[in-house]
């Protein structure tokens, strides 16, 4: 048999053995580098896969270990583990539902709001989603929400982190996009391509952002008018009304401050996202010492969970290149580029396919294994056939999110089932975060209809 | 079966130890970026090593505190069959993972670096940036920690294996016990 056609099924096969394998359970870093390994062996057997191709795997490992751009990682991921042991974030989300409480639906509609906020946190879609049911659900079930509006809302605003910036994951995804645009430049022959940064992916997903948020808020007031009783209002007591506002300057205004700061001085151009995100994580200590909650003990906490988390992602990273590797030298990136060039329809069918794959390994892997693995074999191609990258980017986002909305597999509904109270019933988390994923369609339909709502901030910042 | 518990013990201290130690790094390059840019924007100086010492030390965190995270749990698992099952199956999944899919990876990094890191050693190579930080050697370096690390945490997970299938998970330390394994305070698991 031809040997490139031998590699192209081997590569093939790797791929669902890889998802297959990946169900037992085992680490998925560990299982990507493994499995890719097995079936780097058989190549070797059958003479399509040389070895010697691994000498490049400590160049890469490097790479990861001295980028500046990744940085930004650890340091966002410090700020929102501060943000969250200090107790801030609670208070920020208390003290919005006391602001809002008066209004039917107001609660909801603050946990939207600060789910936005926090979204920075991790980009680790579990953690997010954790986070926002321990503190949001018990909150709004004893305000006598409609359990099935109340995880919906938690669901749809815990993984906001895929796409509102300072999203870790956008992170990764800009720095894996500017790579490989300017190989695809290049190979095009344009020596001198507009750079693709992260601080353009930040200010692409700005507006996709809001727009999301939009969208809840707005189903939030619609379901208050039609259906008053699934999220009543949480008048608050007059006694504590008079010590709200100190209360608003005390616990809102500083850490909202710090988002928009940081967010601000990204996109203003002023600073890196590195920058930006190391001033970002002092501010969250600063806030935590305001409040006398920045301990030994606090300190010591914020470090192990931030730096595990932050190796936890990057282990990903380095065990998908041991996989992208194979993959590549045994031809898949040509079975990639054959499949993606022949489908009828050109760049909108392609880019299409690759969303449907993307969704689907939505509902066993999160983010950073989804694009570690499939942004390297894809985005050559769809980068070749003209497509933006920054909409490339944040449609990604968008579409990563609905995934983990999307019963019965969404991630995000197994993560909130964990933390949910017992007599809430699994079908209410499934029931309430239907209409969001209707959103989310919407979304990405209006993303794919007028692109210029991704490219337009970007380019004007750019000028 | 004790010797086995005890192994597991041992390793599980080690690798807790570097962890927590490592752990501090993040609040480092907190530190030193912070510094960086209160330099670059309000005194209009900056130092190239400083620049250097902070994207490094996240290089040399995240590469050190990969066991430790490993011990913990905190590598993400597709788990939708794993979390409801019982400790022994759980013990057999994680005995395989090790076995098949972990030291092979430890052993191919390990095998592939070796040369990489040696020639680094070998003329004390340093920042590619001028004025940057020596001492990249010692970074590269931590790719041959973070392999080491990482496989004696397997060969503490293959132990662990062995033990709970043979029955004695009351020996092992609380925290590596499948029955309480998550959701654990961030001290518990120090052996």
């Amino acid at each position: 048999m031809d040997p490139i056609l031998i590699g192209e099924i081997l590569a093939g096969l790797m791929f669902f053995g890889i998802i297959g394998f990946l169900l037992i359970g085992f680490p998925v870093a560990f299982t990507l580098a493994g499995v890719s390994l097995m079936f780097g062996a058989v190549g070797m057997a059958l003479g399509v896969f040389d070895p010697s191709n691994f000498g490049a795997l400590p160049n890469r490992y490097i790479g990861f270990m001295t980028s500046e751009v990744l940085v930004a990682v650890p340091l966002f991921i410090f700020m929102g583990v501060m943000l969250e042991r200090s107790n801030i974030a609670e208070q920020l989300l208390l003290t919005m539902a006391k602001l809002f409480g008066n209004l039917r639906g107001g609660l909801g509609m603050s946990v939207i709001i600060v789910g936005a906020m926090l979204a920075a946190s991790t980009g680790v879609v579990g953690a997010t989603v954790v986070t926002m049911g321990l503190i949001s659900l018990p909150a709004m079930l004893r305000a006598g929400y409609d359990p099935k509006l109340a995880t919906g809302v938690i669901c749809a605003s815990g993984t906001l982190g895929q796409i509102i910036p300072p999203s870790t994951v956008l992170i990764f995804m800009g720095d894996m996009l500017s790579g490989i645009n300017s190989q695809v430049q290049m190979a095009k022959g344009n020596f001198a391509p507009t750079p693709v940064s992260v601080g353009d992916l930040f200010a692409g997903a700005l507006l996709p952002g809001f727009m999301l948020v939009g969208l809840y808020l707005l189903y939030t007031i619609f379901k208050a008018i039609t259906d008053p009783a699934s999220c009543p209002a949480t008048p608050v007591p007059p006694e504590e009304k008079k010590d709200l506002l100190r209360e608003v300057m005390v616990s809102l205004v500083p850490p909202m401050l710090l988002i928009l700061s940081v967010l601000g001085s990204i996109l203003g151009g002023i600073a890196t996202p590195t920058e930006a995100a190391s001033v970002g994580a002092v501010g969250a200590m600063i806030l935590a010492a305001l409040r006398w909650r920045l301990s030994f003990s606090i300190l010591r906490q914020t470090t192990v969970t931030a730096a595990t988390i932050t190796s936890m992602v990057f282990i990903i990273l380095l065990g998908a290149s041991v996989f992208s590797i194979v993959f590549r030298l045994m031809g898949g990136d040509n079975l990639v580029h054959e499949f993606l060039t022949s489908l009828p329809g050109g760049a909108l069918t392609a880019v299409a396919v690759v969303m449907l794959i993307m969704f689907v390994l939505g509902f066993i892997l999160d983010t950073f294994e989804i694009i570690f693995i499939v942004i390297p074999i894809t985005a050559p191609v769809l980068l070749a056939l003209d497509v933006d990258p920054v909409w490339l980017g944040v449609i990604v986002g968008v579409n990563l999110q609905t995934s983990f909305l999307t019963p019965p597999f969404g991630f995000a509904l197994f993560y909130l089932r964990g933390v949910a109270p017992d007599h809430l019933p699994t079908s209410a988390i499934y029931k309430g975060v239907i209409p969001f994923v209707f959103l989310q369609v919407i979304a990405i339909s209006i993303l794919f209809a007028f692109p210029q709502i991704v490219t337009w901030l970007p380019r004007l910042i750019a000028g | 079966m004790r010797a086995l518990a005890f192994g597991v013990r041992a390793i599980c201290g080690v690798n807790a130890l570097i962890g927590h130690l490592f752990s501090w790094l993040s609040l480092g390059i907190v530190v030193v970026c912070f510094t960086v840019v209160v330099q670059r924007y309000v005194f209009a100086t900056s130092f190239v090593w400083m620049q250097d010492l902070y994207v490094w030390l996240n290089g040399a965190m995240f590469t050190a505190v990969a066991g430790f995270a490993l011990m913990r749990n905190d590598h993400v698992r597709v788990d939708i069959f794993y979390r409801p099952a019982k400790p022994e199956t759980k013990a057999i999944v994680d005995l395989i993972g090790c076995v098949f899919f972990l030291m092979p990876f430890c052993a191919i990094v390990y095998i592939y670096s070796m040369p990489f890191v040696t020639r680094s050693w070998s003329f004390t190579e340093g920042s590619a940036n001028v004025g940057g930080m020596p001492g990249l050697y010692i970074l590269k370096s931590f790719i041959i920690a973070f392999v080491v690390l990482l496989a004696l945490q397997g060969v503490a997970m293959i132990m662990r294996s062995i033990v709970v299938l043979g029955g004695r998970s009351d020996l092992l330390p609380a925290s590596q016990r499948y029955e309480n394994a998550t959701n654990l305070p961030d001290d518990e698991g120090v052996a």
